[in-house]
This record gives C-alpha cells, sequence and structure tokens, in this order.
C-alpha cells in the first residue's frame, strides 16, 4: 500500500547476474577472513581463526542466520519484509521445550507441532497482509509484539533446561565429522535455492515481487503467492528455533529477540532488494557467513556483548546505503 | 459508490466506538474503573505516549515510518540522567544541573534525528531499515551509558516534571492536575500550529500524498522530509525526558516497544500509510485506546504475565477492525478484503 507508488523501475530477475553477485560477495568473505586471520593471530598459538574446529563453529553459528535468512529473502523477494521472525522463532521454541521438558511428549510430535505453529503464524502474517491489507511492516512488527507476549506468557519468566538426548541430535550431533545445524542448513538453503530459481512458485514469487499488479493481471493469484512466502518464512524460523534449542539445551521467551537486526542485515547485504522482485539466496548465504566471521573475530578479540549490537546496527546502515549507491551507479 | 454509513457513524471516529465498548466493559467488570481518580490517572500514564505518538505520526503522514523512536526515547532520558547526576556529583547547583541535562536530551534527540532523516532524505534508505539500524545504535549507546541498569534521578527541581501538581501547590483540586499532562498540552498545540499553520505541515503532507507531485511542484522534498525526522526524534526526547522526571530515573531499556504503541495509536487514529490521511487529533484517540486498555486491565487486575499478549492481540485487532470499518465507510462491498 502506499508506499509502492514510490518504487522505481524494477529489473528483471536473471540468473547470471545472481550468480556474479553472489561470487563478489564471497570474494568479500575470503578478504574479512584473511583480515579476521592476521587480526586475531597471536604469537603463541598462531593464527586461531584458522583452526577446522573454529572454522566449522562459525558455520555453525551461521547457520540459524541462513535458515531464517532462507525465509526473509524468500518473503523480501515475493513483497516485503517479514520482522516477526525473531519473535516466530522464540515463541515455538518456547512451545517445543515445553512440550519437550514439562510435558514428556516423544520429539517427532514436538518437532512437528512447532513447525506446524511456525507455518500457522507465517499465515497470520500473510492474511493480515494480503486480506486485511495491512503494510506489511506494520503487520509483522505487530505480531513480533504479539508473539512475544505470549511467549512470556508460556514460559511465565523462567528458563527451560534440558531436552532428551534424541531431540538433542539436531543441534549438538555429528554426521561424517560435520555438525547437524550445517547440515540442516546446507538441506534448506538447497531446497529454498531449488524453489525459488528453479519451480513455477519462485518464478511466481519474484513476479509478484516485481510488480504485483502486473502479476495479478497475467493470472497469478498474487495473494496466495504473498500468503506462501510468508508461511514458508514462518516454518524456516521455527525449524531455526529448533535447531538453536536442540544445540543450547534452554529456551526462554527471549530467545529469537537477537536474531532480527542480523538476519535484515544479512539478507540486504546479500543483495536481495528490499522492494520486492530480487532475491539473492547465494548473497544471502554469503553475508550471513561474513556477519558470523565478524562475530566470532570479535569476540576472540573480546567485545563486549553490548558494542555488538551497535555494530550490527552500523552495518546493516552501511550495507544498505552501498547497496543503493552501487544501484544509482549501475 | 455511495457509502453504506449514515452520515453519524461516518463523523465518529472509530477509536471512539473502540474506547466506549472498552470503557464499558471495565466498568462492568469493576465500577471503581469510572473514578476521577482513576480518570486522572490514566491521562498522567499516557501524556508521554502522546508525545511520542505525535512525533509517530508526523513521520507517518509523510508517508515514512521511525521505528527508533523508542530507542531515541531511551537514550535522550539516559543522557540527560547521566549529564545532571554526573553535574550535581561535582557540585552545580540543582538548577543548573537539570538545564544542562534537558539541553543534552534535547540534543541527544535532535541528533539522532539528523542521523535518521538524513539516511532517509539524502541517502534514499527506506525509512523503515534506517530507522531499525538507528534503533540498535541508539539502544546499544544506552546500555553502554547506563551500564546496562538504570541511572537514579535525586533532582526535586527535576522531578517537579513528572509529578501532580499537588506534591508542589498547596491548593485545593490539585490533585487532579499533573505537569506532563500539561507537557503534553503544549507539544500538541505547538505540533498542530507546526502541521496545520506553517509551510513544513503543508510540506509533508504533500509528500506523503504524492511524492514526486510535490517535487515537481517545486518542494525541496531532501530538507522537509529531513525535518520530518528531526521533529519525531526532538518529540520523542521530549517525551523520553518527562519519562525519566516521572519515575525519576532512567532505565536503560525503558523504551523498549514504545515506538509500537506510537505506531499503534496513529494508526487507530485514523492516520494511514494511504495519500497522507488523517492527523494529530485523531492520534489523541489512539493513544487514549491503549491507555485505556492497559489501565482497565491493571483495575479489573489481570496478572501483569497476561498482559503483553492480551494488549498485543487486542490492539492488532483493533488495527483490523479499524481498517475493515473505514472500508466498510467508503462504501466497499467486500469491505473485510482489500
Amino acid at each position: 500500500m502506499g508506499l509502492e507508488k514510490l518504487t522505481v523501475q524494477r529489473v528483471a530477475p536473471s540468473h547470471e547476474k545472481s550468480w556474479v553477485l553472489g561470487a563478489a560477495r564471497f570474494i568479500v568473505l575470503i578478504i574479512v577472513c584473511s583480515i579476521m586471520a592476521i587480526l586475531t593471530r597471536s604469537d603463541e598459538y598462531g593464527f586461531v581463526f584458522l583452526n577446522v574446529s573454529n572454522l566449522l563453529n562459525i558455520v555453525r553459528n551461521a547457520s540459524i542466520l541462513i535458515i531464517i535468512g532462507v525465509g526473509q529473502t524468500i518473503t523480501l523477494t515475493a513483497r516485503d519484509v517479514d520482522l516477526s521472525v525473531g519473535s516466530v522463532l522464540s515463541l515455538t521454541s518456547v512451545v517445543a521445550a515445553i512440550m519437550l521438558n514439562r510435558y514428556e511428549i516423544a520429539f517427532p510430535a514436538a518437532i512437528f507441532a512447532a513447525l506446524l505453529i511456525g507455518a500457522f503464524l507465517g499465515l497470520i502474517n500473510g492474511l493480515l497482509i494480503t486480506y486485511v491489507g495491512m503494510p506489511p511492516f506494520i503487520a509483522t512488527y505487530g505480531m513480533l509484539w504479539v508473539l512475544f507476549g505470549f511467549s512470556y506468557l508460556i514460559l511465565q519468566g523462567a528458563v527451560i533446561y534440558g531436552f532428551p538426548a534424541g531431540f538433542r541430535v539436531i543441534g549438538n550431533g555429528n554426521l561424517l565429522g560435520i555438525p547437524m545445524p550445517i547440515i540442516v542448513m546446507a538441506v534448506v538453503f538447497i531446497c529454498g535455492y531449488f524453489v525459488l530459481n528453479h519451480t513455477t512458485l519462485g518464478r511466481r514469487f519474484f513476479a509478484t515481487g516485481a510488480n504485483i499488479e502486473t502479476a495479478r493481471m497475467s493470472g497469478i493469484r498474487v495473494d496466495r503467492v504473498i500468503i506462501a512466502a510468508y508461511v514458508i518464512s514462518g516454518f524456516l524460523a521455527a525449524l531455526a528455533g529448533l535447531v538453536l534449542i536442540a544445540y543450547t539445551n534452554g529456551s526462554e521467551a527471549k530467545i529469537g529477540d537477537s536474531y532480527l537486526l542480523p538476519v535484515l542485515a544479512v539478507v540486504v547485504m546479500g543483495g536481495t532488494s528490499l522492494s520486492g522482485g530480487q532475491g539473492n539466496l547465494l548473497g544471502t548465504l554469503a553475508a550471513a557467513l561474513i556477519m558470523a566471521v565478524i562475530h566470532n573475530g570479535m569476540n576472540i578479540l573480546a567485545v563486549p556483548a553490548i558494542w555488538q549490537s551497535l555494530v550490527v546496527g552500523l552495518l546493516i546502515i552501511g550495507t544498505v546505503l552501498a547497496d543503493q549507491w552501487l544501484r544509482q551507479r549501475a | 459508490m455511495k457509502p453504506h454509513a449514515s452520515s453519524f457513524l461516518i463523523r465518529v471516529p472509530s477509536a471512539a466506538w473502540v474506547i466506549l465498548i472498552m470503557m464499558i466493559v471495565f466498568t462492568a467488570i469493576n465500577p471503581r474503573y469510572l473514578t476521577l481518580d482513576n480518570i486522572v490517572n490514566i491521562v498522567l500514564q499516557n501524556a508521554v505516549l502522546l508525545i511520542l505518538a505525535l512525533g509517530a505520526t508526523v513521520v507517518i503522514l509523510s508517508e515514512g515510518i521511525d521505528l527508533s523512536l523508542g530507542s531515541v526515547l531511551t537514550l535522550s532520558g539516559v543522557t540527560c540522567a547521566y549529564v545532571m547526576e554526573s553535574m550535581m556529583d561535582s557540585g552545580s547547583p540543582n538548577a543548573v544541573a537539570m538545564v544542562a541535562g534537558v539541553g543534552v536530551g534535547l540534543l541527544t534527540g535532535a541528533l539522532m534525528g539528523i542521523i535518521t532523516g538524513a539516511l532517509v532524505s539524502l541517502g534514499k534508505l527506506p525509512s523503515f531499515i534506517a530507522s531499525l539500524g538507528m534503533m540498535g545504535v541508539g539502544g546499544a549507546l544506552s546500555l553502554v551509558l547506563a551500564k546496562s541498569t538504570a541511572i537514579y534521578i535525586r533532582n526535586p527541581l527535576f522531578s517537579f516534571f513528572g509529578e501532580r501538581l499537588d506534591k508542589s501547590i498547596d491548593l485545593p483540586l490539585m490533585q487532579y492536575l499533573s505537569v506532563p499532562a500539561f507537557i503534553a498540552i503544549v507539544v500538541f498545540a505547538v505540533v498542530w500550529v507546526m502541521l496545520y499553520h506553517t509551510p513544513f505541515g503543508r510540506y509533508i503532507i504533500a509528500i506523503g500524498g504524492n511524492e514526486s507531485g510535490a517535487r515537481l511542484s517545486g518542494i525541496n522534498t531532501v530538507y522537509w522530509k529531513w525535518m520530518v525526522y528531526v521533529v519525531a526524534a526532538v518529540l520523542a526526547a521530549i517525551s523520553g525526558i518527562t519519562l525519566a522526571a516521572r519515575l525519576e530515573a532512567a532505565d536503560s531499556i525503558v523504551g523498549v516497544g514504545w515506538e509500537f504503541d506510537a505506531i499503534a495509536a496513529t494508526i487507530l487514529g485514523g492516520t494511514s500509510f494511504a495519500k497522507g490521511k488523517g492527523g494529530i487529533a485523531g492520534t489523541v484517540l489512539g493513544v487514549l485506546v491503549i491507555g485505556v486498555l492497559r489501565n482497565g486491565l491493571n483495575v479489573i487486575g489481570v496478572q501483569s504475565l497476561w498482559q503483553p499478549a492480551l494488549t498485543g492481540t487486542i490492539i492488532i485487532l483493533a488495527i483490523v477492525f479499524e481498517i475493515i470499518l473505514s472500508r466498510w465507510k467508503e462504501g466497499r462491498r467486500w469491505a473485510w478484503k482489500n
């Protein structure tokens, strides 16, 4: 609504370009890694940053961000932001935690229920945006606070610890020496990439995001497409929450709060346009890894946690500014 | 198409209906709800939100959004308290410390607004992303300055700005008047004049209605859009300082989520993102919806545990109600669907 009329002409999506843009970001990733490796070098331990265990650790930390980021990339491609992902993550992980820990429900059932709730919350977002016609950032920002309220209500301010070993496998298990979160992330990323770039649904996401009126006139049921995008986003946020609590073995009402800003930063850094119709999943992957490297570096350098949110805030503004500047040049 | 509703229904804003329904429900549950003392309490509690919501309305009228208002509120309260306390520690008199503190608080707000505004107008960032970034920056700075806790303010002169008048003036009926309410009224009057009797108001409403049209007719859209965010942030600073005076402390996370209340109040008051519709008179009603709801839940004894979930849900439902009702008033046949 409203804001659309300000948007300028949009460029049609192209696969070739997305490869180039993704590759450019992987080069930045290598540069950032080199800088971090040099910054964190110490005479005693050498290049601590480049240990295999540290690198795997970085990718594992990035996994949560990438899983949510795939969903965010899809909603941004099809319509607009989903500001509720952090809260969806909190609520679903809180519900799963209660089911596993307090009611001792078998873990496949708990996982299924949490994913279903995530998808349902995405459905509500989609309905508020399409049927009610709320601007997406208002609808999802409202949901952010509502869902936070419910997570707080369900947990009553408590923190839940301890889940069955079978459930924890998805967070701290290994497969051929690779941590499970990385495997889950890889599966999600490959599926997301396939859906977005090689299916009719993916084409519809791009078409709807690029120009909703044209898409409608060419026979796409845009409402359903937008709802599908938000359902996917909710589902993936719930999945990320499950992986996260399986890894940390605990859950609290604010567990997902800290993910909203980084996810937006990562998706935008990855080259997905905020005005719709330009999703770049490879870019999201690269940017999430860059973000994780910077976080890891700040931790090794012992930067206080408070300053890290400042860095993320500046990073998001800086990258969007650079993005706008590059787009004007191009 | 001819509107469905009669002229009476159209003239009464939907927020007024929501307030009426809520007041009837709350009074039915607890008759103490409808006492003069409680109503004065509602006014006192929501004066701060009104000042903040006026800022949110100005931004939304220009067809932008400012998610950083809550963190500007926090940050200016914290800088105000920080300067005031450190000056009093070094022996400055109360009055000097207060003026310096309030000045620094307002400057902090203005500075945040200048940055957000520059990002939106010069940098051409979508407003929600620029302000979301500034929300992170402001929140982090507040935590650093207040060392993740609260700064307590021991300045009786400053506390006056957050109190009811019976604490300072010994006259009858003074317990019904409060300084925050006066501040809110003055701010409302100033914003009213700015919006409806100066070029600022005409230009930002023109920008909200049709930005390229406004630019083509010779309005310096970059400058006026910039000013919108500065005005909103200064209003957020005023509300942050008033809140600090009322609580006699500046907490490092006090403003978290306030921007949602402010934006919700604006939308409930009938200001929409379409074509610069609405105005600050509606925002007063919108603030009352939220204020009456919060206060009512307390008075009827809903546990604090339930309140975030309940208020959030009711606010969202009220917004949905408001949107559907406005479509129905316009005479749309399928008002429930966009």
